[in-house]
């Protein structure tokens, strides 16, 4: 599905480079369900960016769905991502203006689906992750786990091929941590969705179906299950 | 997608409450203020323009090229409408004389009222020929030009007739005296001029009577006296060259002018177009001209007032932009491309400016009727216009792009990475040098503005308490007539008068001391037959003029009493203009005005101000003849000022039954010199005032901002021992040198544009540096209390609050 060769990504500091990505190659394949891990400053959540697209490498070459990413252009990017790519932060990162059920359109509204189109995806969604309830609430009425509900319905929204998760649990305690991993693991093995998670956790990262382990940018290990 | 935007944008505007009341008053004050100067403009602008021959319609003055100054005339002489038509067959041509303070009778028998109904018109009387509704176009409700060949004739306007007579229906054929002098027939009747005319004619004579009466009226037919009543108007072919018409005259006026008058008069044409804005002539028919210079100022004022008012916005929203960094990122990553970010930032400015929009129209609604004091617009004057409609889209437009546009690029090239991670500072906005120099740029306006106020208040004081050189305070003036019955009246008038115990002295004159009316003429000095090279101005009054008026002598004394010129007095400037230079010896001189005889000085009074203060002192003659003496002045006791004036008027209509009575106080009509100076004195008290108080609202979002930015600053300081003092310091410092810079921009900028206001005034206070140094504290110490209450709020905030949010 997707496939890094030699992405490298770092900052010029007088003569030096200051590496955050170095070097790294990696493939990864339609229904993968991955997890990264590694210490603070490993390169971890870059590597995540880069793979979504928010942000760019310095050298290397980015194939996304059979799509070479390092030539594209950026509305041809953005077009890309906003079609297969579906993210998930730890601090959920949901429009504080907006009530549940417009946090879970706004996507949709990017992606130019008409109205009666949208009302009915956003109340499937609602409807499946159960927060029909909440729908007219704003985010500050919430709890965090029920924010990161939120967060991932409003990624899942557009039926993306992949899912990206920045540390999805880290804000939240273990119960709610649990019961968001259970749901990653179902949307991967019902739902076919490829997950690529960043997480501090090793029970966390078990879930995923391949563990790779950062330091200092480079890939440290990789293991399959 | 749009409903989507304007909903979020609506939300916006509520959580930020704060913010958006102050860009809603800053943005609202800001456009009232232009709205209402866009209301002046347009209708100073628009005066004559309605006439259909507008541009072809051009009005005959003279020019009066003397060998020290050139001044113009607004009149020509009599004969020069006779000589156009024969030498400039291609012209319409048509003259009128215009009358002031005349008085109109209605006789009983021609209404119900018991005795004769009286009227003064100041303006608006006029001998017109019938060929000027050739060239200008009159909406005739009765009758038709032609009546005005006839003499005695008169043709009124609707609201004139209607005061008259009733009903203007009733009024055709009626009867109506002119300063019990002349008996007129109504034979038509006119609409009303509109408002925006330089020509609200409301009596007019027949032309022809003029000339039947001469002396009565001053009809004079020869090429030496221009009478600035006296007005030719003409209409030329629309592809008339006015450069080779003005060559044209000039030949003209040297064929017809005599030696003298040829080489120092010429006629020359002024565009119709440009009558309403030429001040350098007097007006002599409408109520005011207005200086281009006057419609520039209030224009910068009005472009300076939104721009400052959209720079509030431009510091607020990049303030604010940093807040909403997070969302910027989010609506990144959801697929939000940069041109839809760009719509909404757009979307939201322009439901702020569309608010704003609307409460300026309510404010400006709300200070219509306070209009009328600082411009010369009617009663009337509306805003729900379509020219208000344009201004206000196109002010609302520029707005919003102006003050849209640069937030909504800020907003919009955020990096979603950086923006999610919080990591968008003020500083990485990259607004604060921008933000600190749109700050300079609305306190260097602010200043200006300040400076201009104290100067123009601090001129109009010296003005109104300026030594006019003789005393002006409790002098009634009444106008009468001098009429050959008035004439005979006038002595037993004046004693009378002096039995009043309250009543100082009389004196009947042409004109005060200090006065508008300039007559002026060549003249003799000390037995030679050669005229001066310089105009002498004449005042006519009796000898008692120096003793109502407490005119000083430096030589010599008053003329005795006579009701011709046999003795005059001069003033020190026609002394120092005649050459001589010790007073003492101008007595026994002699002097010759026109073709009367020769006089004897008697004295030199000290010099007085002869007109405004605008204008350098005229050099004066002053001498009896007693039928110009029209006015009584009476000076009177100040207690009991009322009761002494109803004394007077009873004893005046006692006097004169025939006429109506219209006394003032002098002191009320020079103040009225002044009236446009006035006016713009206030118009920067106002301006000033909004500018300020629009500063200081930007000022106060932008000082709020920085303390919710500065609030971990603030406790890291605190903690590590600052004091309370030092970190108010620490706010305060960066706005004391924002406005010390302003201040170097708005000195030479005020200097330059006050130095050149004050040039208008011969007599002038200086610039002194005191005027800068008390701007620039009034900016301090306003500036100050906004900023104060927050920063000392910021310095109070417990520190562990404040850190332990982080």
């Amino acid at each position: 599905m997707l496939s890094l060769q030699h992405i490298s990504k770092y900052y010029q500091n007088g003569g030096n480079k200051n590496f955050v990505i170095n070097d790294i190659s990696l493939d990864i394949d339609e229904g993968e369900f991955v997890s990264i891990m590694g210490p603070s400053g490993s390169g971890k959540s870059t590597l995540l960016n880069i793979i979504g697209m928010l942000d760019e490498p310095t050298d290397g070459y980015h194939y996304f769905v059979n799509e070479a990413v390092h030539q594209l252009k950026d509305k041809q990017r953005s077009a890309l991502y906003k079609k297969y790519i579906g993210f998930v932060f730890q601090a959920y990162h949901l429009i504080d203006e907006l009530t549940v059920y417009e946090n879970i359109e706004t996507p949709l509204i990017y992606q130019d689906f008409k109205g009666a189109e949208r009302k009915a995806m956003v109340a499937d969604m609602l409807d499946r992750f159960q927060i029909v309830g909440k729908k007219d609430l704003f985010p500050a009425q919430l709890s965090g786990g029920q924010q990161q509900l939120v967060g991932i319905a409003r990624a899942l929204i557009a039926k993306p091929k992949l899912l990206l998760a920045d540390e999805p649990t880290g804000n939240l305690n273990s119960k709610q941590g649990e019961e968001i991993m259970e749901l990653f693991r179902k949307l991967n093995k019902e739902d076919g969705v490829t997950i690529i998670q960043v997480t501090h956790s090793e029970k966390n990262a078990e879930y995923g179906s391949r563990i790779i382990n950062l330091l200092d940018g480079r890939i440290e290990s990789s293991k399959k299950f | 997608m749009i409903e989507n935007y304007f909903k979020i944008a609506w939300r916006n505007i509520i959580r930020r409450r704060g913010y958006s009341v102050i860009n809603i008053a800053g943005l609202s004050v800001g456009i009232a203020a232009c709205l209402l100067i866009f209301v002046v403009i347009k209708y100073e602008l628009s005066f004559d323009t309605f006439q259909p021959g507008y541009k072809n319609i051009y009005h005959l003055v003279t020019r009066i090229n003397q060998s020290d100054d050139v001044t113009y005339n607004p009149g020509v002489v009599a004969p020069a409408s006779e000589a156009l038509r024969l030498d400039f067959p291609q012209a319409k041509v048509a003259a009128l004389e215009a009358n002031y303070g005349s008085q109109l009778s209605v006789p009983a028998n021609n209404s119900n009222a018991g005795s004769d109904k009286k009227f003064t018109e100041n303006l608006g009387v006029v001998f017109i020929e019938p060929q000027f509704f050739d060239i200008f176009k009159w909406t005739w409700l009765d009758g038709q030009p032609s009546v005005l060949n006839e003499p005695d004739m008169v043709v009124l306007d609707k609201s004139t007739a209607t005061k008259y007579f009733g009903d203007w229906k009733n009024a055709m054929g009626k009867i109506l005296k002119m300063d019990n002098l002349l008996t007129l027939k109504v034979a038509g009747i006119v609409d009303d001029a509109p408002n925006n005319s330089d020509f609200p004619l409301k009596i007019m004579v027949s032309y022809i009577s003029w000339k039947e009466h001469p002396r009565d009226y001053n009809y004079v037919y020869n090429w030496h006296a221009t009478n600035s009543a006296h007005e030719v108007y003409l209409q030329l072919p629309a592809n008339t060259s006015i450069s080779k018409m003005d060559v044209q005259l000039k030949s003209f006026s040297v064929k017809h002018f005599d030696n003298q008058n040829a080489i120092i008069r010429t006629l020359f044409l002024q565009p119709l177009a440009a009558l309403h804005f030429d001040t350098r002539f007097s007006n002599t028919l409408g109520d005011h001209l207005t200086s281009m210079a006057t419609l520039r100022t209030l224009s910068f004022i009005g472009l300076l007032i939104i721009i400052m008012a959209a720079i509030n916005f431009i510091n607020l929203s990049t303030a604010q932009s940093v807040g909403r960094s997070k969302e910027v990122g989010i609506r990144k990553v959801l697929g939000s491309n940069r041109s839809q970010l760009i719509i909404q930032v757009i979307g939201e400015t322009t439901i702020i400016v569309g608010g704003a929009v609307i409460l300026a129209v309510i404010i400006a609604k709300a200070a219509l009727p306070y209009l009328i004091n600082i411009a010369n617009v009617p009663q009337d004057i509306g805003i729900f216009n379509l020219g208000c409609l344009l201004f206000l889209i196109g002010i609302a437009i520029s707005v919003i792009l102006l003050s849209g546009l640069y937030p909504a690029l800020i907003i919009s090239g955020f990096k979603p990475v950086l923006a999610l991670k919080n990591k968008i500072t003020a500083a990485s906005v990259g607004g604060i040098p921008l933000r600190r120099t749109l700050v300079v740029a609305q306190f260097a306006i602010s200043q200006l503005l300040i400076i201009g106020t104290i100067v123009a208040v601090n001129q109009m004081d010296y003005v109104n308490k300026a030594d006019l050189g003789f005393n002006k305070d409790a002098i009634l003036i009444i106008p009468g007539y001098t009429d050959s019955i008035s004439l005979q009246k006038m002595n037993g008038f004046k004693q009378q008068l002096l039995q009043n115990s309250q009543v100082k002295a009389v004196s009947f004159i042409s004109d005060p001391p200090s006065s508008e009316n300039g007559w002026g003429t060549n003249f003799n000095f000390n037995n030679s037959i050669k005229d001066r090279d310089f105009t002498a101005f004449l005042k006519l009054a009796d000898a008692d003029y120096f003793k109502t008026f407490g005119l000083k002598f430096v030589a010599g004394k008053s003329y005795d009493v006579s009701d011709t010129m046999r003795q005059a007095v001069v003033n020190e400037t026609m002394m120092h203009k005649l050459g001589v230079i010790h007073p003492q010896d101008m007595i026994g001189k002699t002097i010759r005005i026109g073709g009367l005889s020769w006089s004897t000085i008697t004295g030199v009074v000290a010099d007085f101000k002869t007109t405004s203060l605008r204008e350098a002192i005229r050099p004066i003659i002053i001498f009896p003849r007693k039928t110009y003496e029209a006015e009584a002045a009476i000076k009177i006791q100040t207690h009991d000022l009322k009761g002494t004036v109803a004394a007077i008027q009873k004893l005046w209509e006692g006097t004169y039954p025939e006429y109506a009575y219209n006394a003032y106080f002098l002191d009320d009509t020079i103040a009225k010199f002044y009236q446009q100076e006035n006016q713009l004195a206030l118009v920067y008290k106002i301006f000033a005032g909004i500018a300020i108080f629009i500063s200081c609202l930007g000022l106060y979002g932008l000082v709020s901002f920085m303390a919710v930015q500065r609030t971990k600053e603030v406790g890291i300081r605190k903690v590590l021992g600052a004091s309370v003092s030092s970190i108010v310091y620490l706010f305060s410092k960066e706005f004391a040198i924002l406005i010390l810079i302003s201040f170097v921009i708005a000195v030479p900028v005020a200097w330059y544009i006050m130095a050149s206001w004050l040039r208008n005034f011969v007599y002038r206070i200086h610039l002194s540096p005191w005027v800068f140094i008390s701007a620039i504290i009034i900016s301090i110490v306003i500036a100050w209390l906004t900023v104060g209450y927050k920063a000392i709020k910021a310095a109070l905030a417990n520190p562990v609050k404040s850190l332990r949010s982080e």
